[in-house]
């Protein structure tokens, strides 16, 4: 029923302008949660779009069910999609705003009363009914767009990032809710956002984009610890993943270190094999590695030797339970470790970090794709 | 004495805000007040002028304010007619029929030309629109030759359509309702056409009660212009039947030997001829407000 398939879906405004989406290949399984990712202006509205049918294809194939759509209108995909700005009936109270799909097709006047109860009472928002949009809050504003979606039991939601508008508590509350939704109702949704801790959360799988082009289409889980390249690397995870140039080199055991700047870091075997299988010895490679993987903790050098860098500690930023050390390895950018807020230490000393090398990634220096996958 | 200190002493709730004002702000009122007097003469004027009996609407200098009103005027107006065979009543009648069908073509056209000029966005809209607001610098006169071979060709001389027909463009109401339909977010009609409505669907439930503020205006606008308007009915209206009360009102004193006779009809007519003027207004401009307020875009 919601599958929905996309076979080399690309996008351009107007003959002479570039793609604003590339040769997009995806299959999106019925009742799954798609999440969409991307910095901004990378395509993901246009994607979401071209699948609700308010945007031309300009070529490939858009498949709803088994129909190929490409020309079909947007009512007649059986789809709903909550807007950013809510986008409601001003002119209409709130009964109205959700009966209005339902009114328009046709169905039966006790049908309409039903239904919009039965929804309004889900996201309680029963005593708002006979209210104009303008009088009601953010939230539930947002509430009732989502209403205004499930009321037509649509075979496919699409959201573009309808949570954007909102405030941090309110956006944690309404992400919740709207994974509750999803649960209940097992519609396909599509869900676009540029905010990863949504997409972390929310996904069954996430799509990441970047310039019009998949990055990588992975659960989560996978796409946060195993990211096809640098790009998907530093753009899910805060504080961003620390990249450290350096070269592969041998030793006089047969066993593979990384040469950095300031340092030797001694690189695991399953990781050595596969840096052999692809060719990197001597070669110069990027090493990418998470802050929780990174340690400032002196007790942490005995556990994972000949893991260690040295650098200057520049700022110590307490989050609570918590705390981000930005220190100085002679890179461009500073390198970031997690610790926890106890952690004794003061800024411009010198700090020895230890690194978890069984948790880094590597990634190629040209082509910026990971050398984790076979 | 139960509660003496929460007693607030009495005050006008205006006096109160009088109180707030500086010295300045006191100044500008006065002054605003005495201007809006200033130009509530004329409407004083039309009132009373109607009602004096002859002798007093020659009085040199003249009053504002007549001292023995009568409805001597507005009898002399309905008996002017009586010999004749058209009443004054037709041309009443005449006149409102092409004001409100005016109204309804003019606001209904503009906007159903504004909305894809702003919201379609079709292959040279840009030129169309360009091409509207440059007949904003055409003088009435220049087109009136045109204007009289476009209504002799297609027929509809003595007509209603002759009289509507060349008010139904309106560039200004066009400007003004592209302007509102602009600001009105692409994502609500793209909702309501996921909702599954059709294009005038989307037009007549999302679009226009958006645009309400201004589809009235446009209505003040075309109301005023068709209830006053005589060129039509000097024009395209050879039929005695079909000419419009404006027209009537200035045949009364026009045509006229002296310019005495009739006088008092004549004040009597103006007052009709500017009473809807002031009901349209009243009851449109307060509903201007009102929508403005509530639309609630935003
Ligand atoms: N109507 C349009 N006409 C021309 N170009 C457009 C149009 N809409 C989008 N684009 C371009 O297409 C590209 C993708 O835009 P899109 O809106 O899909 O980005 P996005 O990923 O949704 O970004 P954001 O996170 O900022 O919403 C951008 O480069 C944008 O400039
Ligand atoms: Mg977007």
């Amino acid at each position: 029923m919601g599958r929905i398939v996309l076979k080399h879906v690309e996008k351009r405004y107007g003959k002479d302008k570039q793609y604003a989406v590339k040769d997009f290949n995806l299959e999106i399984e019925d009742g799954e949660f798609l999440v969409m990712v991307g910095g901004s202006g990378c395509g993901k509205s246009t994607t979401l779009r071209m699948i609700a049918g308010l945007e031309d294809i300009t070529s490939g194939e858009l498949y709803i069910g088994d129909k190929l759509v490409n020309h079909l209108p947007p009512k007649d995909r059986d789809i709903a999609m909550v807007f950013q700005n809510y986008a409601l009936y001003p002119n209409m109270n709130i009964y109205e705003n959700i009966a209005f799909g339902l009114r328009l097709r046709k169905e039966p006047k006790h049908e309409i009363d039903l239904s919009v109860k039965s929804t309004s009472r889900t996201l309680e928002i029963e005593q708002f009914l006979d209210r104009k949009p303008r009088q009601l809050s953010g939230g539930q504003r947002q509430r009732v767009a989502l209403g205004r979606a499930i009321v037509r039991k649509p075979s496919v939601f699409l959201m573009d990032e309808p949570l954007s508008n909102l405030d941090a508590k309110l956006r944690v509350q309404m992400r919740t809710e709207i994974i509750r939704l999803h649960k209940q109702l097992g519609v396909t949704t599509v869900y676009v956002t540029h905010d990863q801790v949504e997409a972390m959360t929310m996904g069954n799988r996430i799509v990441v984009m970047k310039d019009g082009v998949i990055q990588q289409v992975d659960s989560p889980r996978l796409i946060y610890s195993n990211p096809r390249n640098m790009f998907v690397a530093s753009f899910i995870g805060t504080p961003p993943i620390n990249f450290i140039d350096g070269k592969v080199v041998e030793t006089d055991g047969g066993k593979l270190q990384l040469q950095t700047q300031r340092s030797y870091l001694a690189i695991p075997d399953a990781h050595a094999e596969l840096l052999r299988k692809h060719g990197k010895v001597n070669r110069r490679v990027v090493l990418g590695i998470r802050c929780e993987y990174a340690h400032a903790e002196p007790e942490m050098a005995d556990r994972h030797p000949r893991s260690q860098m040295t650098g200057t500690l520049k700022v110590a930023e307490l989050m609570g339970a918590d705390m981000y050390l930005y220190v100085d390895i002679g890179a461009d950018t500073p390198f970031v470790v997690r610790t926890t807020s106890g952690f004794d230490c003061r800024e411009d000393e010198k700090i020895t970090v230890t690194l978890d090398m069984s948790k880094a990634l590597y990634f190629d220096k040209d082509t910026t794709a990971s050398l984790m996958y076979e | 004495m139960a509660m003496p200190l929460l007693r607030k002493p009495f005050r006008f709730k205006r006096q109160s805000r009088l109180h707030r004002m500086s010295r300045f702000e006191k100044a500008v009122v006065v002054l605003l007040v005495l201007f809006s007097a200033f130009m509530l003469l004329p409407l004083v004027y039309i009132f009373n002028h109607a009602l004096k009996p002859y002798e007093e609407l020659f009085i040199y200098p003249p009053t504002i304010w007549a001292r023995s009103p009568s409805l001597q005027n507005f009898v002399e107006l309905f008996n002017i007619t009586s010999d004749s065979v058209i009443p004054v009543t037709r041309y009443i009648f005449n006149s409102l029929t092409v004001a409100v069908l005016s109204v309804i073509t003019v606001t209904g056209v503009s906007a159903l030309c504004a909305y894809p000029l702003s919201k379609h966005k079709f292959p040279g809209y840009k030129l169309v629109f360009a091409t509207i607001m440059l007949t904003l610098l055409f003088a009435p006169e220049t087109v009136t030759i045109p204007r009289y071979l476009v209504v002799s060709n297609l027929g509809i001389m003595n007509t209603y359509w002759g009289h509507i027909l060349p008010m139904v463009a309106v560039p200004v109401g066009v400007f003004l309702m592209k302007q509102f339909i602009d600001q009105i977010p692409n994502e609500l009609l793209e909702s309501a056409r996921l909702d599954g409505a059709r294009e005038f669907t989307v037009f007549l439930r999302i679009v226009v009660p958006v645009i309400l503020p201004a589809v009235a205006t446009i209505g003040i606008i075309s109301f005023q212009t068709a209830w006053g308007n005589v060129e039509t009915s000097n024009l395209f209206m050879q039929d005695e039947q079909m000419k419009t009360f404006p027209f009537f009102i200035s045949s009364l004193t026009s045509n006229m030997a002296n310019n005495v006779a009739r006088q008092g009809a004549a004040a009597a007519a103006a007052l009709f001829m500017f009473i809807p003027n002031l009901i349209i207004f009243l009851v449109f401009q307060s509903k201007v407000i009102a929508t403005m307020a509530h639309s609630g875009i935003k």
